[in-house]
């Protein structure tokens, strides 16, 4: 049954390294499985975890932000307060029930394209088998949105 | 080193009578105001002569310092949120304030994200071995104990049992686990809590190690609580002497006997839930909180939410108005926002009235996350908050999912 779902999955992209190479796995023309919608950020800093729980609860079924490597964030240390607040965030969808799985993140500079190709794969791969995300049913459906 | 442990109590017989353990705090609150070493003084008074009902009293005339003395069990109140909101965070006052350690871990919680100015703060800690909800205590009065609770007139925890003292001066106790299995048990997150005496105050004081009733003992935790004391004694008014190994000793006993029984009544709990099945604490968690009735009650009593543009408002854009149950994303705010810093006072859940179990699950996320960043939260106030701060050290660390350089040997 996990191989006919087809999860949607929010990326979060920092303009400086991941979106850049996600462009660069697109112009190499690298394949990787069309279930990302993109956002694209200054910076991973920029994340609330409510971006994050929200996308969740309105039915996204996988959440991927991908950053600059520790050290090479345009503004010091956005991705470092990131990486703390996806710490939290796991733990948080964990103690509500919510496999922290569907949280993913990534450090992809922008020289490497096929990093970013190979992290898209694998995520939505594990969202597959995690299947549905149960919160956006269990809140949303009985009230009809 | 110097001696921190002292057994205290009032030269002043009225004040001893009236007051709790020797009328030591009592008598220290008159002095700081008398000698202007405050300006006020918060405490806890009764409504209405109730010991069910508490009110906080700003008190700045020494001579009605005695209308606060006496320890409530029964009505827990906490005085964070009234210095933040209606005294300015004590910015330009000197307070005295009696404090539950949960209400002095707020305070600290509070100090570190300047909401609160410590400096103008004397923390005067009070031990805790749990409260009770007026109502439930109430009616424990009336059914397990067969007593009217207007007859009540002081009650006290110790060694596992709930003494109550009735105004005609008789007392009777009851376990608490046989009250506990009558249905009349402390509030939830009190038996969870582990921080029995408030060393994050400026003095922590109780009952442990002193000599029957007539003393308090003192623990002194800052050299402003060191300040005070010396002051209040040269003064003539308070009397203090060095605690003796054994009574040192007694009160160690009393909190590790207390704090082992809060670990492992918080596991109980936390190994409950993580026992769940993922499907099973989804469940379980939506059905609470899709009774919710959004009150807002649970954010105006919580002391961690200060926020002036608070994101439940509908104005803000994330939960739309008008709706009840409100969108789930109510709670995940603002468990969200108290993840790092949720002092389990159990405000939320005391004015829940939905009685939603909020503060289990405000208190299994803090626990976590205090477990990964090392943090817990309202102890050491030079410990900044985990998720406003990041180290230099982890430009070093590589992986997206650790902060610590070995995991392992933590
Ligand atoms: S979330 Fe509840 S238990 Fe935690 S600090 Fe706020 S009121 Fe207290
Ligand atoms: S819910 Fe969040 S935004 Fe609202 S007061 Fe609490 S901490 Fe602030
Ligand atoms: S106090 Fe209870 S009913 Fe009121 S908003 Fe909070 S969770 Fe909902
Ligand atoms: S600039 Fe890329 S994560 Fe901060």
């Amino acid at each position: 049954m996990s191989n006919d779902f087809d999860p949607k999955i929010l990326a979060f992209l920092c303009n400086w390294c991941s979106y850049a190479g996600a462009d660069l796995a697109g112009v190499s023309r690298m394949q990787y499985p069309p279930n990302i919608r993109v956002i694209r950020l200054m910076c991973t800093g920029r994340i609330d975890p409510i971006f994050i729980i929200n996308a969740l609860t309105r039915g996204v079924d996988g959440v991927l932000i991908a950053g600059c490597h520790p050290g090479e964030c345009h503004y010091g240390k956005g991705n470092l307060y990131t990486r703390r607040r996806v710490l939290m965030t796991k733990k948080l969808l964990e103690c509500i029930g919510i496999e922290p799985e569907r949280l993913h993140l990534a450090w992809v500079a922008a020289s490497e394209g096929p990093k970013f190709a190979e992290v898209v794969k694998e995520f939505t791969e594990e969202t597959k088998n995690l299947g549905p995300n149960p919160l956006a049913t269990l809140t949303r459906e009985e009230k009809g949105k | 080193m110097e001696n921190n442990f002292y057994l205290a109590w009032s030269p002043d017989s009225k004040i001893q009578e009236m007051g709790s353990s020797g009328g030591a705090v009592t008598s220290l609150l008159k002095f700081a105001l008398e000698n202007k070493m405050v300006d006020a003084v918060l405490a806890v008074k009764k409504r209405n002569n109730s010991r069910f009902d508490a009110v906080p009293a700003l008190i700045t005339d020494p001579d009605l310092v005695h209308e606060a003395a006496g320890a409530m069990h029964f009505a827990p109140l906490n005085m964070v949120k009234i210095i933040k909101e209606y005294l300015d965070g004590a910015m330009d006052m000197r307070v005295a304030v009696t404090c539950k350690p949960c209400d002095a871990r707020a305070f600290i919680e509070l100090a570190k994200r300047n909401q609160v100015h410590r400096e103008n703060l004397f923390l005067i800690g009070l031990n805790c071995s749990g409260t009770f909800l007026p109502t439930v205590a109430e009616q424990m009065i009336r059914e397990a104990y067969g007593e009217n609770p207007q007859d009540l007139a002081g009650e006290e925890v110790d060694g596992g049992k709930l003494i109550i003292t009735l105004k005609d001066g008789s007392t009777r106790e009851k376990d608490l686990e046989e009250l506990a299995r009558q249905g009349f048990e402390m509030r939830e997150n009190c038996l969870r809590c582990s921080y029995k005496i408030p060393r994050m105050a400026d003095i922590a004081c109780g009952k442990w190690g002193n000599k029957g009733n007539a003393a308090t003992f003192i623990e002194i935790c800052s050299s402003k609580g060191h300040e005070f004391l010396e002051a209040a004694v040269q003064g003539g008014a308070l009397v203090m002497e060095t605690a003796t190994d054994e009574q040192i000793e007694e009160r160690k006993r009393k909190e590790t006997e207390a704090v082992e029984n809060a670990q492992a009544r918080e596991k109980k709990e936390l190994d409950e839930l993580k026992g769940y099945s993922s499907q099973q604490r989804l469940e379980y968690w939506v059905g609470h909180l899709n009774r919710c009735i959004k009150c807002f009650g649970c954010r105006d009593a919580c002391p961690i939410c200060f926020c002036k543009e608070c994101y439940l408002e509908p104005y803000r854009g994330c939960i739309p108005g008008g709706e009840t149950p409100p969108d789930i994303m109510f709670q995940l705010i603002r468990l969200s926002h108290v993840a790092d810093s949720c002092v389990n006072c159990g405000q939320c859940q005391d004015v829940c009235p939905m009685e939603i179990p909020l503060t289990r699950l405000y208190n299994f996320l803090n626990r976590e996350v205090a477990d990964i960043f090392e943090y817990e939260p309202g102890v050491d106030i030079n410990q900044p908050p985990p998720l406003t701060t990041v180290t230099d050290q982890e430009l070093f660390i590589d992986p997206p999912d650790i902060i610590y350089e070995d995991a392992s040997a933590r």
